[in-house]
């Protein structure tokens, strides 16, 4: 049996953007959607994260406007506010979370970013993270008065030369920052995210709905990072886990139900449209899913949807009941349905299969899924030597166990 | 509702980046009944302060908070998502000074302009957030904002609430002062005219509260502002000698306290 000491120790992080992981998630009977404007919701979920030893609460963002093809979704809660204003809020009532912000290269100049992040890290008392996105959402552009979105090869070419150029002002800074820089976290999933992150990042997010999966993923990212004279175990890999628990198996498939029972065809519909930037308020959900219209009319790349459509639509699959199976599983995350017991279990298996370094939890529906994660699986990871009881110091780097800036670099 | 006397400050203290110097000079400001906290200067900026602002708004309870807001780096939609969730999360005490130094003639007018356009397009009754019908807002009260100004040109609508007081308190500072048609407040110099709908005149915590105090009911000023410079010593002067001139409101956002409620809504 294993001890406290040598147990791979498992990183939890929160993903908390919204109002939960699941769509229909605002409609839980205990949800409480109006919540997220105020500062009381985030003191207790920043207080909850560290209950439950979290590494770090994330923020996902985005920068374009809501709404498919120009139309505002009526169905899907969407309130986006700034993340790091939640974050540095957050902070103010926390002691040791780590908070990471997620922020756009392609839309901010390096100097609006350093001053940002900076500022960010000293206000936190070190306990910053910038995951790196260059925006994907083509109505982005419009918004800062661009015609069309950068391609994705330039959009990362320019996120390398940013994060060069804010790097360079954070070690010119006046006012010292506590971690030097904020830790660095990525999400790529192409070649060339996958690139990026294995020469930039610290911690990568991704989506892994198999623990093969996982193995796959992290695999692959390790020898990326490993080729570019990187140690792949200064790097944490948090696939997101979705979760719904209950005291026996057969209840939380039944509240799975119930909640995935909330997304009524419109919001089904409005979910897909919202993720395929596309208008099909005006389509019959009865009708076969409209391929033509769809790839004529998404403001994403074209042959990003074909690859999910073409498929089904090949079969003659109503476009209502497409929609109402994509709900079901959101994002291509894993999604676990049993007892606290059985997600412990689960989550030291993948870790000890190496598909993961942890998780990035994303509560079915907030905030209650997660008040249950932290009151009934922390424990159990906790009696099991696979959770710390305790913030081993002040900084996201200290609680990551990153070691100081630069210990990456093999020797 | 009497007019009311209002109590500003401003601070470029780098120490506003450290948490423990933060919070101990915010609660002595807030204790002192100052109402405005302005975080940064035309000339000195050592931090972000829509952060510092976005930290503050957890760590006080009543005081109000305004970040200064260089146009030369900053841009409209991101600044409208900042201040909006700063003002939902401080449940409408925040304010912003816009600022022009080191920008193009114009710019900062236009990024007030579409800043202020953005939040515009979402009406304060968007969200219906009702369970039972599953209708989460009213889509036609969301509208694009296809601002089209000399600098910035930004479709919207934004991706964030419009902020509790409609728009956030609009702070001009004399010293740097961008020309807008309908500022709350400008902190304005002796003989300095700016159109605001208050002005606070700069002083020092020695000058003479008696002068201070006729010139505030002789309607020449709505209050006063000081620039810290050693903020404890000077915050805990201002109460001393100022304090007696604030008289305690009433009121949700800022704007309410101060009696400086949009049209809107009145």
């Amino acid at each position: 049996m294993m001890t406290e000491q040598s147990a791979p120790q498992i990183h939890l992080w929160a993903f908390l953007q919204g109002i939960g992981h699941y769509p229909s998630g605002w409609r839980h009977p205990q949800a409480t959607p109006a919540d997220v404007f105020t500062m009381d919701y985030y003191r207790r979920v920043g207080q909850l994260a560290e209950r439950g030893r979290f590494d770090a609460i994330v923020f996902g963002d985005q920068l374009h406007s809501r709404g498919a093809g120009g139309r505002t979704s009526e169905r899907l809660a969407m309130p986006t506010l700034d993340p790091v204003t939640l974050l540095v809020a957050m902070a103010a009532v926390t002691e040791h979370v780590g908070l990471v912000a997620t922020i756009s290269t392609t839309y901010n100049s390096p100097q609006m970013l350093a001053e940002r992040l900076a500022t960010m890290d000293r206000i936190t008392g070190g306990r910053a993270g910038w995951n790196i996105v260059t925006s994907a959402y083509a109505t982005t552009a419009g918004n800062f008065g661009e015609e069309q979105m950068p391609e994705k090869s330039a959009r990362y070419a320019n996120a390398v030369s940013t994060v060069a150029e804010a790097t360079r002002l954070w070690q010119q800074a006046e006012v010292p920052i506590p971690q030097g820089r904020p830790v660095f976290i990525q999400a790529g999933q192409s070649g060339e995210g996958r690139d990026f992150a294995a020469r930039t990042a610290e911690a990568i997010f991704c989506p892994a709905a198999t623990i093969e999966d996982g193995i796959a993923f992290r695999t692959d990212l390790r020898e990326r990072i490993a080729a570019v004279g990187r140690n792949p175990d200064a790097v944490r890999i948090m696939p997101g886990l979705s979760f719904i628990l209950a005291p026996t198996e057969q209840e939380a498939l039944a509240k799975d139900a119930a909640l995935l029972d909330l997304a009524d065809l419109d919001l089904c519909i409005e979910y897909l449209a919202e993720s395929l930037t596309v208008d099909l308020s005006g389509q019959d959900p009865s009708a076969p899913i409209p391929l033509d219209y769809i790839l004529d009319n998404t403001l994403a790349p074209r042959e990003d949807i074909a690859r999910v459509l073409t498929l089904p639509a090949s079969k003659g699959i109503s476009l209502g009941d497409f929609a109402t199976a994509y709900v079901r599983t959101p994002r291509g995350h894993n999604v676990f349905r049993g007892t606290p017991e059985q997600m412990a279990d689960m989550m030291i298996r993948w870790v000890d299969a190496g598909a993961c370094d942890g998780f990035t939890l994303q509560p079915a529906w907030m905030p209650g899924e997660l008040e249950l994660f932290v009151d009934q699986v922390v424990p159990i990871l906790q009696e099991k030597g696979r959770l710390r009881r305790d913030y081993p110091g002040k900084t996201l780097r200290d609680t990551l166990g990153l070691g100081p800036l630069g210990a990456d670099l093999a020797a | 509702m009497s007019r009311a006397f209002f109590l500003s400050v401003s601070t470029d203290d780098p120490r506003l980046n450290d948490p423990l110097w933060a919070r101990s000079v915010l609660s002595a400001a807030e204790q002192a009944r100052i109402d405005l906290f302005v975080m940064g200067r035309p000339d000195a900026r050592p931090f972000d302060a829509q952060v510092i602002m976005g930290w503050a708004a957890a760590a006080t309870r009543r005081i109000g908070i305004v970040a200064a807001v260089p146009a030369a780096t900053s841009h409209p939609f991101h600044v409208a998502r900042a201040l909006s969730a700063v003002d939902h999360l401080s449940d409408g005490r925040s304010g912003w000074l816009p600022l022009c130094g080191g920008a193009p003639d114009g710019m900062a007018e236009d990024m007030v302009e579409a800043v202020c356009g953005l939040w515009d397009g979402w009406s304060a009754d968007t969200l219906i957030i009702d369970k039972a019908s599953g209708r989460y807002l009213d889509a036609s009260k969301v509208r694009p904002t296809n601002h089209e100004g000399p600098f910035f040109k930004v479709a919207g609508p934004v991706n964030a609430m419009r902020p509790p007081q409609g728009h956030i308190l609009l702070v001009i500072d004399g010293a740097d002062p961008v020309s807008v048609a309908e500022a709350d407040i400008a902190l304005v110099t002796e003989g300095q005219e700016i159109a605001a709908r208050c002005r606070l005149l700069k002083t020092r915590v020695d000058s003479d509260p008696g002068a201070i105090a006729d010139r505030f009911g002789w309607g020449e000023i709505d209050g006063a502002h000081f620039e810290l410079n050693d903020a404890m010593a000077d915050i805990a002067r201002i109460a001393e000698r100022f304090g007696h001139l604030v008289e305690p409101r009433e009121g949700k956002t800022l704007r309410d306290r101060l009696g400086l409620a949009l049209e809107e809504f009145a």
